[in-house]
């Protein structure tokens, strides 16, 4: 048994890729802001395949806000926005890591008064 | 169970991990937002590339007298295809008696056969179909393993609540997993020897309702889907966590009784992008459950991020590439 645990250990050890988890987003994921973003970051885990990789922000009524081409490079993600009025706004993002693990995602701001 | 065949079984598993052959594709317990992380005590309802290595219980167990156990067990976990995946796993026992003699050894090899029936990404739903084999003889009659081979067809599934409204969004990070099987031994009954007075006896071996689950607050499901409260990186790797697990004899029990056994389970599992800690408390239910609080700790790998080019992916890969979202 002591070998199975020291072979898991050293494999545990050598460098690996993982899903690419969303680590923080700008708006911050479930904020509140006074003054309307112009854009949405995303920041992963892991390096992202561009081509497989997507955001989209929709309003509350379900239209898209977003305006652009999402920008992608390394662990970053980043779309421009329309000019937004007060309400909740819904991030949704798909993200393929390098070694092709594929995950999903989404959350909310919101712009107006705390 | 003589020391040779306690090696040779280590080294098989070790083979095994070793040996698996490449192909292509992802995934473990994700679905849509969420993760589920392996559990403890329960499956967790996915199909996956993983490797727990080592669990380590110690506890006070059921007999009469109470037995000190402690068991170490590894498990690994392999996909065929993506949703279609085999496992296999070994358990160390020892046993200490009050007064008695120390008891150890391998307890029966088990072996799982488990399907993915469905994952359902918005309403974070995983169910999963699993045939588990306790392979009869293969383990130590010195630490209670069974001379028959034990099947038990099992129903698993996991929902987590990410599609709860809004205003009750503080609640979106819950998750359950639930479990059902039903654990059918080969042999109907087990002819017993006394060594003293070499009579014999026959115990009927009942078959046994198997139960249980878990319900999970996951805090990096909190931070990236709910509300990123800026808290330290470590409490945002966490998931606390109780499971709980039971076996009912629901026929032929003429000797075992109907008496339910199982335990409740609180702890917390430790997420990292490759592996995984978790450690949990193991309360008895009754007494023919134990004695007293014990404790499980496990170490568990996620092959398929170790590894993505070679063990952790499907022997037999039919993965598509995901589209862009809103057609762009």
């Amino acid at each position: 048994m002591h070998k199975i645990i020291a072979l898991s250990l050293s494999l545990a050890a050598t460098a690996a890729s993982a899903h690419a988890f969303l680590d923080h987003a700008s708006p911050l994921v479930g904020s509140t802001v006074r003054t309307p973003p112009r854009e949405v970051s995303l920041t992963f885990t892991q390096s992202l395949e561009p081509a497989f990789s997507s955001i989209a922000v929709f309003d509350s009524g379900g239209a898209r806000v977003d305006q652009g081409k999402a920008q992608i490079s390394a662990n970053t993600m980043r779309i421009l926005l329309k000019a937004l009025g007060p309400g909740s706004y819904r991030v949704r993002w798909r993200a393929l890591s390098v070694d092709t693990h594929t995950t999903e995602g989404d959350f909310t701001f919101y712009v107006g008064n705390p | 169970m003589p020391a040779h065949l306690s090696c040779s079984r280590a080294m098989a598993l070790t083979l095994l991990f070793v040996l698996i052959p490449v192909s292509g594709a992802f995934a473990h317990c994700i679905v849509g937002n969420r993760f589920f992380p392996a559990t403890l005590i329960v499956d967790d309802p996915c199909v996956a590339d993983e490797l727990a290595i080592p669990t380590i219980s110690v506890f006070k167990n059921g007999d009469t007298p109470s037995a000190q156990e402690l068991d170490i067990s590894g498990d690994f976990s392999k996909r065929i295809t993506e949703d279609f995946g085999i496992s296999i796993g070994s358990t160390w026992t020892q046993l200490r008696p009050p007064g008695g003699p120390t008891a150890s050894g391998f307890q029966n090899l088990d072996t799982a056969f488990q399907l993915q029936l469905l994952k359902n990404a918005p309403h974070e739903l995983a169910v999963m179909a699993e045939l588990s084999v306790e392979w009869g003889g293969s383990g130590a009659a010195s630490v209670g393993a069974a001379r028959f081979s034990t099947y038990t067809p099992t129903l698993l599934l996991g929902k987590g609540f990410g599609d709860l409204p809004d205003s009750i969004r503080w609640l979106r990070p819950f998750a359950i997993t639930g479990q059902v099987g039903y654990a059918i031994p080969g042999n109907s009954s087990t002819t017993v020897v006394d060594p003293d007075t070499g009579d014999t006896s026959t115990i009927a071996n009942p078959r046994i309702l198997t139960w249980g689950g878990s319900i999970q607050y996951s805090l990096p499901y909190l931070k990236s889907a709910v509300v990123d409260l800026g808290m330290p990186d470590f409490l945002n790797h966490l998931i606390p966590i109780i499971e709980a697990q039971f076996s009912t004899p629901v026929s032929n029990f003429a000797d075992s009784g109907t008496v339910t056994t199982g335990t409740i389970n609180p702890g917390v599992i430790y997420v990292a992008n490759t592996y995984q800690v978790g450690i949990e408390a193991i309360i008895p239910v009754n007494r023919a459950s134990g004695t007293n609080v014990g404790v499980i700790g496990q170490l568990h790998f996620y092959l398929d991020d170790m590894f993505p080019n070679s063990v952790g992916r499907p022997l037999i890969n039919t993965t598509l590439l995901p589209t862009n979202i809103g057609g762009r």
